[in-house]
């Protein structure tokens, strides 16, 4: 089951939306707001993020989660009272709901969240100069050729094409494309990348750029 | 089923892969493989395959039957050099019909090492420089092969055959996924050296494998043949696969020294445990007879167990890292020569600095060869029965795997022992 954090230092509020994701078939856990972004009793291992955030209210919790890589991944869904709303300062950035609302529209606006992330591209074909990744077969042609991958570095690859233009530290990656639970250090993606460089040519080869002390970025 | 084995199905739908090979190698590392048409993937994925155990015990047939091969979708990987016939292969562990390791499983027994160090925290890194010969498809029998070239180290191979050999090598390594550095002649002859970057071990390992059957095709097309035997000229520099091991406990790399100390303290102890280990492994590191004509003195092949930072003749080579570089940080174990079982090779190094580190190995000083340190093994029996009797490798590789070694090793020996060679006529047919 998907897993929703909701972010609230209100109890009450916290707990009238944990009902209504639930109603959507996530899993609510809710988030005391006392400085950390992670439940108090996060049981999951170490840096798994949510499915969705739900953020009450509160706009500094949002920059936060979105300058947070292990929460890259992650739609975030700003929930305002209409009183919140005061002066006409509308948070610019994230995907907006205003109490009250019904639950297709929270639905919907979950599912534009998603989308500000590129996550509707999941069955689409990704096109990067001369690279072209399909995400529904699997396969990777360079100027037309046919490139074979073995799983972790297509999914590597994957990630990399679907995130562009970010930087994701090597734990990061680790985290996002082998699992939390995976052992073999960070020296697994250098290697990993190494191999999709060697596979994807020059071209290819040049847009994993390496970050130093930092990591990695795909440029478009 | 997991996520990477769908990957893997759908893969060989949509690529046109007709027929996966199964890979898996007996206790002296020889490639096996057995061909599964795509039609019968999915069974194999879930079930399993069947094959003669008796095949993995290498000349030393008889007990096992009944063993399976199952296939690791993590290593699926189509194979370029047969696009007419669209092959993939995937690398296997091998299981009895109770879904239990194989015994004499080498790749199950390099994993069952890595997950002894995981709990310690430790990995290894493993990069490998791997020397082969080439020569003519068309030799005379029963005479020495005829070196290809005359290129000495670094010079420019006037032959297109061979460059040519190269490019593909290069592309072919690089297409599976195996990045390469570097081609060049080594000392000898017809000698040739490609450097596999620095990976994990078990990747390694299978890596290594897929190497000496690439080369071997790409040889075979070319009119050539590629051979990873040891020493197979008299008088030159023999193949080896130097190995250079960087051990990672966390993310720190125990090679990385600080104040102008070549390691940190760690590293020493991993260090030790090589070295103090280094004669019980060498019946693995060096396996076959021919092994031992390689470990000669005046041939930069080690002889003794010793440690140098700038020795070229040193059982272990310690290259200074770049400053402030901790990743370059690194051991070089120049035994193993390229016709060894890497699984079971890294599974001994791995144990080996574990065991140091385990138990506090000491250190001791550099030294050249000739300082007295102790010499490895001379030839293939001493080896056997030093690796036979060693409690460290029982422990690492497990008795019934080590029995089936020593057997196979032994009757190998005795083999060799029963010949009377060109060697005993030149010297003794006249004279005595």
């Amino acid at each position: 089951m998907a897993d929703a954090w909701i972010y609230s230092r209100d109890a009450g509020r916290g707990a009238d939306m944990a009902a209504e994701v639930a109603e959507l078939g996530y899993a609510p856990r809710i988030v005391a707001a006392n400085g950390s972004l992670r439940p108090l009793d996060d049981q999951g291992p170490a840096g798994r993020p949510p499915d969705l955030a739900v953020v009450i209210g509160d706009e500094a919790v949002c920059g936060r989660l979105r300058d947070d890589e292990v929460f890259a991944d992650v739609p975030i869904l700003l929930a305002m009272l209409p009183e919140d709303l005061n002066g006409g300062g509308v948070p610019m950035t994230e995907e907006l709901v205003i109490s009250p609302f019904t639950a297709a529209e929270l639905e919907a606006r979950i599912a534009r969240a998603r989308r500000q992330l590129g996550a509707e591209e999941e069955e689409g074909v990704v096109k990067v100069g001369s690279l072209e990744v399909d995400l529904a077969t699997y396969q990777v042609t360079v100027a037309g050729e046919a490139i074979d991958f073995a799983f972790k570095e297509y999914e590597l690859l994957r990630f990399f094409v679907t995130h562009p233009g970010r930087v994701f530290s090597r734990e990061a990656l680790l985290n996002r494309v082998w699992g939390y639970d995976y052992y073999g250090g960070a020296r697994t993606v250098d290697v990993h990348v190494r191999r999709l460089r060697a596979k994807l040519g020059n071209e290819g080869a040049a847009r994993i750029k390496t970050v130093r002390g930092v990591g990695y970025r795909f440029d478009r | 089923m997991r996520a990477d084995a769908q990957y893997v199905m759908r893969v060989v739908e949509e690529r046109g892969v007709r027929f996966v090979r199964l890979w898996f190698v007996d206790v002296v590392g020889a490639l096996k493989s057995v061909a599964v048409p795509a039609s019968e993937l999915e069974a194999a994925l879930l079930e399993g395959v069947g094959v003669d155990g008796s095949a993995i015990e290498a000349n030393a047939r008889g007990s096992e039957r009944d063993v399976y091969a199952w296939p690791v979708p993590s290593t699926f990987q189509v194979l370029p050099w047969t696009s007419d016939h669209r092959t993939a292969r995937m690398c296997c562990d091998l299981r009895t019909p109770d879904g239990a390791p194989f015994a004499g499983d080498s790749r199950q027994a390099l994993c069952r090492v890595l997950d002894q160090a995981a709990e310690l925290g430790l990995t290894l890194q493993v990069g490998c420089e791997l020397e082969f010969f080439l020569f003519d498809e068309k030799q005379e029998p029963g005479r020495p092969p005829v070196p290809l070239d005359n290129g000495g180290y670094f010079d420019l191979t006037v032959q297109d055959v061979v460059s040519d050999f190269g490019r593909r090598a290069i592309e072919h390594l690089e297409q599976v996924g195996i990045p390469v550095t570097a081609s060049h002649h080594e000392v000898a002859p017809s000698q040739h050296e490609i450097h596999l970057k620095h990976t994990d071990a078990l990747a390694m390992a299978d890596a290594i494998t897929t190497f000496r059957i690439v080369l071997k095709e790409i040889a075979r097309d070319l009119g050539l043949f590629a051979t990873f035997m040891p020493k197979p000229l008299d008088g030159l520099s023999g193949s080896g696969m130097h190995l250079h091991l960087s051990a990672y406990e966390e993310d720190r790399n125990l090679f990385f020294g600080e104040g102008g100390d070549p390691f940190g303290p760690r590293g020493a102890q991993f260090l030790a445990g090589l070295l103090a280990h280094a004669g019980e492994m060498a019946a693995v590191s060096n396996q076959w007879v021919n092994s031992y004509k390689r470990l000669i003195a005046g041939m930069e092949a080690p002889t003794h167990v010793n440690w140098t930072r700038d020795g070229a003749n040193a059982l272990v080579r310690v290259p200074s890292g770049r400053p402030g570089r901790e990743e370059s940080a690194r051991i070089e174990l120049r035994s193993p020569d390229a016709a060894a079982n890497p699984y079971l090779l890294f599974a001994m190094v791995l144990a080996a600095g574990m065991r140091g580190i385990e138990r506090g190995y000491q250190l001791g000083p550099e030294a050249p060869a000739a300082d007295g340190t102790p010499s490895l093994p001379g030839d293939l029996g001493e080896a056997t029965e030093l690796f036979n009797g060693s409690e460290f490798a029982r422990d690492t590789l497990g008795d019934r795997l080590c029995d089936w070694y020593v057997a196979s090793k032994r009757s190998e020996w005795d083999a060799y022992r029963a010949t009377v060679t060109d060697f005993d006529r030149d010297r003794y047919l006249r004279w005595l």
